[in-house]
């Protein structure tokens, strides 16, 4: 073999192992859905809570929604061909989010039993568990966008305290709508394209 | 003039090169990913594995899922070391070569 041959031996070695390692870090989870069905599960739960005065109505509409949610990650899982590898940036993503719903679930229900509910104290809570977890995912992913999620939650839950009801419904009906829906259906283009990408170089 | 490293053998051949830089970068991969990314049939992904399996560079988990065979690869600490030696080496012959 000649030198010049061998050089390029070796470089095709390297890039074979950057292109390698880039394949296995690439995340192809789609996740943009969930934050659409969490806004939507927002939206009937403020509307039957607003409209049909009925106390059990976020406890129904949260419930609802994660058994959705699980229900469709089922599916979802059932319908691969082959098992994606887990990756640490996904189980530190993962982690977060498992952790920001069982701390949803714990407290506030039990803020709502005990009587210490307030609109502004929910909002705020929420917005900066929500916020939180929106910017750890973000710096994980190093994802502007959803940084930018992270924002407007942020805000929502800091305006919230120094709101009437009526005003922090609208933050929050506000904050829904960029944080949740908007966010769901940019993250569900992005992913669309990723895979349309990753099938025209495979 | 300084002497060029050589290059390890069991990571120098191309399938096996790849199979290590895919497992460097997650926790664990089924058998089923690494055939699809790679392309390789079942049979020489096999022999390929078993091979860096032998030098102690990746390690197997067989199990049953919904009594379906399923084996789980995962680098080990050994295969991490060697393929970091691999591309420092790699890298040194490249520079020689671009240096001569």
């Amino acid at each position: 073999m000649t030198a010049n041959a061998e050089e390029l031996e070796l470089k095709d070695r390297l890039s074979l192992i950057e292109s390698m390692i880039a394949e296995g870090r690439r995340t192809t989870e789609s996740w943009g859905w969930t934050f659409v069905l969490w806004g939507v599960a927002y939206y009937v739960a403020i509307a039957w809570d607003i409209l049909g005065h009925n106390p059990w109505a976020w406890v129904i509409t949260m419930t609802i929604a994660w058994l959705l949610m699980m229900a469709i990650l089922w599916y979802k899982a059932k319908q691969q061909t082959e098992k994606k590898p887990s990756t640490r940036a996904g189980r530190s993503i993962s982690s977060i989010w498992t952790a920001l719903g069982i701390s949803m679930m714990l407290l506030f229900p039990a803020m709502g039993f005990s009587g210490r509910f307030t609109p502004q104290t929910f909002v705020a809570v929420a917005g900066a568990m929500l916020g939180m977890t929106n910017a750890a995912s973000s710096m994980i992913l190093k994802w502007k966008a959803q940084l930018a999620c992270a924002v407007v939650w942020w805000v929502a839950g800091a305006v919230a305290c120094f709101t009437n009801v009526t005003q922090c419904t609208i933050v929050f009906l506000a904050a829904i709508f960029f944080g949740q829906i908007v966010f769901g259906i940019y993250a569900m283009i992005c992913e669309s394209r990723r895979r349309n990408q990753e099938a025209n170089h495979a | 003039m300084p002497e060029l490293p050589e290059l390890n053998p069991v990571i120098h051949g191309k399938l096996r090169l790849a199979l290590l830089s895919l497992l460097v970068g997650v926790e664990e991969a089924e058998f089923t990913w690494l055939r699809a990314k790679t392309g390789s049939t079942d049979g020489n992904l096999g022999a390929q594995l078993l091979k860096l399996e032998e030098a102690g560079y990746v390690t197997v988990e067989k199990k049953f899922v919904q009594r379906k065979p399923q084996s789980i690869y995962r680098i080990t600490e050994g295969g991490r070391a060697a393929l970091t030696e691999y591309v420092r080496a790699l890298k040194q012959l490249l520079g020689g070569a671009i240096g001569a």
